[in-house]
């Protein structure tokens, strides 16, 4: 039963686009297209070919042929391919890591560098420590010599 | 030929058993005779999307191709028609939609040009391919889903319980999507004719 047989109130409407679709499915096939594609089928490559045990002669290496010996020959090598991975594995040290990173510089935002210039942080005016003064003991002599030598401490005003 | 050129030609040799032998002969004879028997559907169906010859090969070719890679699968298949048309139609809905950029006034008029008019004058020929020309183009326009019913219902072979299954949708999605689309190209035919 073709779907077109159910009636409904506008299918009349639609018909000339169902009369168009129905010549383009019934279009004829291009002559030589089932050659065409059986040849395209031949030339198609065969996949999943996997190189086969060689071939036996006698029943004395049967064995070799089973799917249980091939899948245990197999395993075997993928054993031994993991167990030389494995043993590389554990002898490889990773490298140490730094244990410091160097930071990236990052540029002023307007495009120009700080040419390494070091901030000065603007510190308050302390009080200004004079060198302390030694009092001297007025029944100490002075020596003539000392005090031609250091005239500026003889001078110096007492408080 | 030395024993060891022996013994590695031996390694390289695909061998295979008579039990695989003899399926093998058998999926090809069936693929052989689907070849024989669906090709000609599959192109049309091909076709009626594509609206190109080579193109529309192509996408055959091409489905026959997958279905040689899945050959081990084919008995499992319960409908061969249906199964390969299912496979054809995601073909060329992916070439459809790869080609978009392509104008479609250029399929249009390529496929009114092959369209037949049988026993009609020169005149008549070209006014009716003017005709189908402006069916398709209304067609076109057409919400996929819709299109795709559409497109599909005009394939005398297909029921709808077929057409289901091509599309992977329900008996009930089909008639109902069917009917949208004849709604909808009555309106769009009109809707041109008004505008003439």
């Amino acid at each position: 039963m073709n779907v077109f047989d159910s009636n409904t109130p506008r299918t009349t409407a639609s018909n000339e686009a169902e009369e168009t679709l129905r010549l383009l499915a019934n279009l004829p096939t291009p002559e030589g297209l089932e050659a065409r594609v059986h040849l395209a089928i031949k030339q198609a490559p065969r996949s999943g070919a996997v190189l086969s045990w060689p071939h036996s002669s006698g029943s004395k290496s049967a064995w070799a042929n089973s799917p249980f010996a091939r899948g245990a020959a197999a395993a075997a090598i993928v054993a031994a391919v993991m167990g030389g991975c494995w043993e590389v594995y554990t002898r490889v040290q990773p490298a140490p890591s730094p244990n410091t990173y160097a930071m990236p510089r990052v540029a002023a935002p307007n495009g120009f560098s700080s040419a390494n210039a070091m901030r000065t942080p603007r510190t308050l005016n302390g009080p200004v420590i004079s060198p302390g003064q030694v009092k001297k003991n007025p029944a100490q002599k002075t020596d003539p010599r000392s005090v031609s030598s250091s005239p500026t401490k003889a001078q110096t005003p007492s408080k | 030929m030395s024993a060891s050129q022996t013994y590695l030609a031996g390694w390289m040799e695909i061998a295979p058993t008579v039990r695989e032998d003899t399926r093998q002969h058998e999926i090809e004879a069936a693929l052989a005779s689907m070849v024989d028997e669906y090709a000609s559907t599959l192109y049309r169906v091909a076709y009626s999307v594509l609206r190109n010859p080579a193109d529309a090969e192509d996408a055959v070719q091409e489905a026959f191709l997958r279905v040689l890679r899945h050959r081990d699968t084919l008995d499992e298949v319960r409908d061969h028609r249906v199964w390969l048309i299912r496979i054809v139609w995601n073909i060329v809905l992916d070439r459809k939609r790869r080609a978009k950029t392509r104008p479609e006034t250029d399929d249009v008029s390529e496929l009114a040009r092959v369209l037949p008019a049988k026993g009609l004058s020169a005149e008549q020929r070209a006014s009716a391919a003017q005709h189908h020309a402006h069916v398709l183009a209304c067609i076109d326009q057409l919400p996929g889903k819709e299109r795709e019913v559409l497109f599909l219902s005009a394939f005398e072979e297909l029921s709808s319980v077929e057409i289901a299954g091509v599309l992977g949708i329900t008996e009930s999605s089909v008639r109902s999507r069917l009917f949208r689309a004849r709604n909808l190209m009555a309106e769009l035919l009109q809707h041109s004719r008004s505008l003439r």
